[in-house]
């Protein structure tokens, strides 16, 4: 029999444990530990011990030495953790509140005064705390600073006229010492008994322009009469009122101090701003675009979000410009993307960025609302001829008949696709920069004769045969 | 004066519409007032009007002469041409010189059936969209399908576009 099977081994192990332990008890009868030992597994190859191991050198009881003598325990704690007296427990009520005396009281009944005497010590190990504090006050250095203030009132708003008069008045009324001036006069007090009930709005012009003329020179008589006893000393000084300006609060927070000077944050959703600060995802879009790339482009062009997925779009140019600085040289990618309907609307975009993923994005984006109608003759060729001319950079165009193909450049053959161009003959006999060819293709496509205005500038009428043979069928 | 004439009119007409002058004249000579008439007739200029040195008052460009040419003023006249705008663009855009007096090319009329058709033949390239080509026939001074219609070749002046 194979050993090393499991299901074997499993099998080979249980007889033998049973055979051994059948075999010790009939030799020792009635002992529990042989049927225990004859179960144990060996994890690992050092004999067993029969015993604990005896220490080498024998430890000394703290007891044996004198040092737990239970009189000398309970005298120490006594003398060194006493209970609190009742004068203690009644002064500690002044101070605290009767909730923090239950806990106080609940900490005292959870720690045994023995327990400290046996086992509390002072610690004199390197990482204790390099003084004995009980945390009853804070060190400013070591200790985070107690917040004991309110929190910023999350009602207040800046005093409107009416409250910040009477924070003014109740502030002033501090003051009222000395002298008692008595109160300040209105223009009501200028007018005759019939004027005096009603509205200054409802006084007749001449009233009140006497009764202002006369409240004007008692307030210049008042002022004169203070300015006449500098001595009077009533009232708030110099520092008063600087303190009132740096220091008053001009809020409806009733002058509250905070710990913070930071107003609580606005809540996720402000009353009567909600809804209006963030561009919420317009159901139209049926989810297309849900990070809002294309909302900008969608209220210029009016094209809806699945139109502006399904134009055709390219990248034509890609190339690397660098800006030389002082700091070196920033380099940027530059794209060029063409876009177009397939069915006569064409844009081109260029656009840079540092990276090139947002370049291609923006070019697209720009490409898409440069996109202008392309005319096309039968909607598959250009009219006649087109020549365009960008810096060093010739395109000539041709129409072309029914099944020529698009014989052009791998740009402009792009191009006619995204526009919708079948037949067309192109080259390019200068220069071939890419950037210039796509401009100047794009140029021609735009700038294309048109034979209804030569016509009417000519003052002929125009027919196109291909519309009159073969019953006005074209391809 | 003879064909170089007629390649100063046609360099003159072109610097004058892309100077969009809305009245110019050219030498009043009967090869000069033959083209200037086939223009007239092909709808490329506005009016044709023989008068002075000074241009003609706009009423007087109505009619073909100011005044009758007699021997005493014969050297003066010049052929004024009203010169045609449509939507801030001139009517004709170019005006080229087919013929020189270095080089005189003529056309058959199968060779002149080509060229209308777009196709070049020898120096003269195919017609384009909206080009014409003035052709000088034993009829006259005729646009190019005239000449077709007339069954007649002859030297070609000019392309116009």
């Amino acid at each position: 029999m194979s050993v090393a099977r499991p299901a074997a081994r499993r099998l080979l192990s249980g007889r033998l444990a049973a055979g051994s332990g059948a075999a010790s008890c009939a030799a020792a009868p009635a002992t529990a530990t042989c049927h225990q030992l004859g179960f144990a597994h060996q994890f690992h190859s050092s004999p067993q011990l029969s015993a604990r191991r005896k220490p080498r050198f024998a430890n000394v009881r703290a007891a044996d030495m004198g040092l737990m003598d239970e009189k000398q325990i309970d005298q120490f704690t006594k003398e060194q953790f006493p209970k609190y007296t009742q004068e203690e427990i009644d002064h500690l009520r002044t101070k605290y509140s009767p909730a923090q005396i239950a806990a106080l009281e609940a900490g005292e009944a959870a720690i045994d005064p023995r327990d400290l005497t046996v086992q509390g010590r002072l610690r004199v190990d390197p990482y204790t705390m390099p003084y004995i504090d009980d945390f009853a006050e804070t060190q400013p250095i070591i200790d985070k600073r107690a917040k004991n203030q309110e929190a910023p009132d999350p009602l207040a708003r800046f005093m409107n006229m009416d409250e910040f008069t009477a924070d003014l008045v109740e502030w002033a009324d501090k003051f009222q010492e000395g002298e008692v001036t008595g109160k300040l006069k209105t223009p009501a007090d200028f007018v005759s008994d019939e004027f005096k009930k009603k509205p200054e709005g409802q006084w007749p012009g001449e009233v009140r322009e006497a009764a202002h003329k006369a409240f004007q020179s008692y307030l210049e008589g008042e002022m004169s009469k203070q300015a006449a006893n500098p001595e009077d000393t009533s009232g708030p000084t110099d520092a008063d009122i600087l303190q009132y300006i740096l220091e008053r609060s001009g809020m409806t927070d009733k002058n509250r101090t905070t710990d913070s000077s930071l107003a609580l944050a606005l809540p996720s959703k402000v009353p009567g701003v909600a809804g209006m600060y963030k561009n919420a995802i317009d159901p139209e879009d049926h989810g297309l675009d849900d990070i809002g790339i294309y909302q900008d482009l969608k209220r210029r062009t009016g094209l809806r979000v699945k139109d502006i997925l399904n134009l055709h779009s390219k990248q034509l140019v890609q190339r690397r410009v660098a800006n030389q600085t002082r700091l070196g040289k920033v380099q940027k990618a530059s794209i060029m993307y063409v876009v177009g309907n397939g069915n006569g609307w064409l844009g081109i975009g260029e656009a840079k960025s540092t990276e090139p993923s947002i370049a291609g994005l923006k070019a697209r984006l720009l490409a898409i609302r440069n996109m202008r109608p392309i005319r096309r003759y039968e909607n598959r060729t250009i009219y006649g001829s087109v020549t365009a001319k960008v810096s060093g950079t010739v395109v000539k165009m041709n129409a072309r008949p029914p099944g020529f193909g698009l014989r052009v450049s791998h740009r402009i053959f792009e191009m006619c696709r995204a526009a919708g161009i079948q037949d067309l003959a192109a080259n390019i006999p200068r220069s071939r920069n890419p950037m210039n060819t796509v401009k100047a293709a794009y140029w021609a496509l735009c700038n294309q004769p048109d034979p209804e205005r030569m016509a009417i500038g000519r003052g002929k009428k125009m027919v196109d045969v291909r519309k009159v043979y073969y019953g006005g069928a074209t391809l | 004066m003879g064909i170089s004439g007629v390649v100063n009119a046609c360099v003159h007409l072109q610097n004058s519409m892309r100077a969009s002058l809305g009245l110019t004249s050219i030498p009043n000579t009967k090869y000069n007032l033959r083209l200037a008439l086939a223009l007239h007739r092909a709808g490329l200029i506005a009016s044709v009007t023989r008068g002075g040195p000074r241009p003609p008052p706009p009423e007087a460009l109505l009619a073909t002469e100011t005044e009758p040419v007699t021997t005493a003023n014969v050297a003066t006249r010049r052929l004024w041409l009203g010169l045609k705008y449509w939507d801030n663009r001139p009517v004709v855009l170019s005006v080229s010189a087919v013929s020189k007096p270095s080089r005189l090319v003529t056309a058959t009329l199968p060779q002149l059936a080509k060229v209308a058709r777009g196709f070049p033949v020898g120096p003269i390239k195919g017609l384009n969209l909206g080009e014409t080509l003035f052709v000088s026939t034993d009829r006259g001074v005729l646009e190019v399908r005239e000449a077709l219609d007339r069954k007649v070749g002859g030297l070609v002046l000019c392309r116009v576009s």
